[in-house]
């Protein structure tokens, strides 16, 4: 059986079709909505953002261009929102809010070793580290994009993107030896 | 401890490739070069081994984070409801044809709201509606990778692991690894390697998911990764 496509779903999109609107969404919306919730931290939040990135694709449809697949383009249109709203609300307050509640819900680094569970302390860092570094990680580690891919979503140059993860993956290093757990590097 | 990696650009520089080797997004030209190195350099491959023991641990956190209400897509919908663009396809033909009859239709068309249009034929109907079954029901299958343990509103009746499979493996060892867990793949692989494999339904705990898990591990010729998974 033929399985419809994300760029066929999009032309259908563009002559006004919801049904296609409808699949799409559901094909895409719980990889967008847990991109935009590991940045802004906030499941309402990320609800809205979602509803708007596919809002943007129901106006924007018939400029597709289908030189990025249509989830790249998502992420790309959800990134710019999220980020967009950082900006409007203090990082640091986000992040001091969702900080203090990490610490209410969950354990940290160096208590998870205590419970000799390496997986979970990395899982511990991952959450402690900064927007930028949680991005380019998930992008790359989750979302499986290529440093091409990475560069047209964030916007940098690929070379960036490499130095990037490179220092996310340092710093979570760092993050786990002062939790005790040494891998060698750094 | 200095970086011996980080000091040499030419190392550094396949060093910094190395989670796009993991994540199978990688030209064929570069996973060669990165092969060739890691078979002759251990510290590039313990390297590796941290980058696959991070991308599992990234994986399994943003598994965890669920999916989204289905308010999402009530105010996505209510929103398209209400602000109808005009179809563009419409609008296009009111473009080029002009004036005459069908100029004149064109015009009368792409000025109705879509809802309005859509009530237009009984057969319009009947074909979105198919369209949309047959749609819908191709999404699920699709797109359900993401979906299959955490779908709002729903709570999974069964139980997963993440795992990857270790290089040697042989397919025969692997059938009978998963007959003697009776376990199945449902899905993966995923460009990483990583299957999320089924093991048993809701009547098993935590405790016995973990369990699994752990006797899964210990089958280290199969199996280079398994953690329970949502």
């Amino acid at each position: 059986m033929h399985t419809e496509s994300d760029e066929e779903l999009v032309k259908r999109i563009a002559s006004g079709d919801r049904l296609a609107m409808k699949v799409l969404f559901s094909r895409h919306q719980v990889r967008v909505y847990r991109f935009v919730l590991r940045l802004v931290r906030d499941e309402a939040l990320a609800e809205d953002v979602i509803s708007d990135v596919f809002m943007d694709l129901w106006r924007q449809a018939d400029r597709f261009e289908a030189r990025a697949s249509v989830a790249t383009w998502l992420i790309a249109i959800a990134r710019n929102k999220a980020w967009s709203l950082l900006r409007k609300r203090r990082d640091a307050e986000l992040d001091e809010d969702y900080a203090s509640a990490i610490e209410d819900e969950s354990d940290g680094p160096e208590v998870v070793l205590q419970k000799q569970d390496k997986g979970l302390a990395i899982r511990a860092c991952l959450e402690r580290l900064s927007a930028e570094h949680r991005e380019v990680i998930d992008l790359v580690y989750y979302h499986e994009t290529s440093v091409e891919e990475v560069a047209r979503i964030v916007g940098i140059p690929e070379n960036t993107v490499k130095t990037r993860l490179f220092h996310a993956r340092k710093k979570l290093g760092e993050m786990l030896k002062a939790a005790g757990i040494d891998r060698g590097w750094p | 401890m200095t970086d011996s990696i980080a000091s040499d650009p030419k190392r550094r520089e396949l060093e910094e490739l190395l989670p796009f080797y993991a994540n199978g997004r990688i030209s064929e030209a570069d996973k060669k070069r990165v092969e060739t190195a890691l078979a002759s350099d251990g510290e590039l491959a313990a390297r590796l081994e941290i980058i696959r023991d991070d991308m599992a641990e990234t994986v399994l956190l943003n598994e965890s984070l669920g999916a989204p209400s289905h308010r999402a897509l009530e105010k996505l919908m209510a929103g398209i409801e209400g602000a109808p663009r005009s179809a563009p396809l419409l609008a296009r033909a009111k473009d080029s044809l002009g004036g005459g009859l069908l100029g004149w239709l064109g015009g009368l068309l792409a000025a109705q709201p879509p809802r309005r249009l859509a009530y237009a034929s009984a057969a319009a109907i009947a074909l979105i509606a198919l369209q949309g079954v047959v749609l819908t029901g191709l999404a699920l299958r699709d797109g359900a990778g993401f979906q299959t343990a955490s779908a709002p509103g729903s709570q999974s009746s069964e139980r997963y692991v993440l795992l990857s499979f270790a290089p040697e493996a042989k397919a025969g060892d692997i059938a009978s690894f998963f007959k003697r867990f009776d376990a199945s793949v449902v899905d993966g692989p995923r460009a990483n390697g990583f299957f999320k494999v089924r093991v048993g339904d809701a009547s098993l705990s935590t405790a016995q998911v973990d369990a699994i898990a752990a006797r899964m591990k210990s089958e280290s010729a199969i199996v280079s990764f398994v953690a329970p998974a949502p």
